[in-house]
């Protein structure tokens, strides 16, 4: 404890050190990962329920269906918005209390942007198929791929990579990467998975059950991580 | 913060003249980082942080507010008394020119052929 100045011939490194030692201390501290996790499982695996009973499914004799997915359309757009906001209650609480600033709102800001185009995507879509019929010649990887990002489990991945640049956190960033790999290349999110005896509606329960439980377990192991760390 | 070259100059002025006696000290350059990082911080983070007592922190945020580099606002949560350290702008220019004066300065240690080097004692 002093308060002479640092010799001129003081080690810089050690002060450039301190520096980023302190600054990495204030961002573990302001790190509430958990429970932004915790909140986007809950929406999604809250939203499964929605899916299932707002799904309009017709069977025609030849065995094709058409179904259109109201329930997704309904549910997501305001669970989202809320869902941002209690993180961003929940950031700016913890950090208060902790006796520090928050820097929650451009992840608050993303999540609802993202929401927005999401919802623009799907009304347009909803708009639009019931008059135009689907393309009959296969469509590119690149599309699936695409109208899987801009669906709530993709938009959910995008804002938490804005999340994990803000905190600066690795394993974030890492849980992130691995997550979006999931529901953008692995996990049929767009078109249901499972065998045909279980239906439409079990088949598109499937792909969010799962990337519901990732998340939940994301939240485990980042709120067991914290706990390890405190 | 700007970024730093590999290979500065040996013959451009020394970083050392550059340096900013009320920044370039370590408790203060510690409460100008936590403040940037946080956005906002509170008296007592700050002295748990840098391992301070209540007035020593006090003389040495006394001499921040008195350069203008940081605001500080006290005020009441429920009967608790708070006190809130926020960086100003000059404050945040000051402290990315102190971590630019330090980059400086470690990268002159390290030119090999840098005179001031072959000078130093082994």
């Amino acid at each position: 404890m002093t308060t002479d100045s640092v010799p001129a011939g003081d080690d810089p490194r050690r002060l450039l050190s301190d520096v980023r030692t302190l600054a990495h201390r204030v961002r573990v501290d302001q790190r509430m990962t958990w429970v932004a996790l915790l909140a986007l499982a809950t929406v999604t695996l809250v939203g499964i329920a929605f899916d299932w009973f707002g799904m309009t499914v017709h069977c025609h004799p030849d065995g094709s269906c058409q179904f259109a997915r109201r329930g997704v359309l309904y549910y997501w757009p305001p669970a989202l918005l809320l869902a941002y906001t209690v993180i961003a209650v929940c950031y700016v609480r913890a950090a208060r209390t902790r006796g520090l600033g928050a820097r929650v709102l451009p992840y608050t800001i993303t999540g609802a942007a993202t929401t927005a185009v999401f919802t623009a995507a799907w009304v347009a879509a909803a708009l639009y198929f019931p008059s135009h019929p689907a393309p009959m010649h296969p469509l590119p990887y690149w599309w699936f791929v695409l109208d899987r990002l801009i669906a709530p489990w993709g938009m959910i991945g995008l804002a938490l990579l804005v999340l994990a640049r803000l905190e600066r956190n690795l394993g974030l960033l890492l849980f992130t990467a691995g997550y979006l790999a999931l529901v953008l290349l692995v996990l049929p999110m767009n078109s249901g998975w499972g065998p045909p005896h279980w239906g439409i509606r079990a088949q598109f329960a499937m792909p969010q059950l799962v990337s519901g439980m990732v998340l939940l377990l994301g939240a485990a192991g980042f709120a067991a991580a914290r706990r390890r760390h405190r | 913060m700007t970024a730093v070259t590999d290979t500065p100059d040996p013959h451009a002025a020394h970083p050392v003249t550059g340096l900013d006696d009320v920044v370039h000290q370590r408790v203060r350059l510690g409460i100008l980082t936590i403040a940037h990082e946080a956005r906002r911080v509170e008296f007592g983070y700050l002295r748990t942080q840098l391992d301070l007592t209540a007035g020593n922190l006090s003389k040495h945020l006394s001499v921040l507010e008195t350069a203008a580099l940081i605001e500080i606002e006290k005020g009441y949560e429920g009967r608790r008394g708070r006190t809130w350290i926020t960086l100003t702008p000059a404050g945040t220019t000051a402290l990315a020119e102190e971590i630019e004066r330090l980059k400086l300065l470690i990268a002159r240690f390290e030119i090999p052929d840098n005179p001031e080097n072959r000078r130093r004692p082994h």
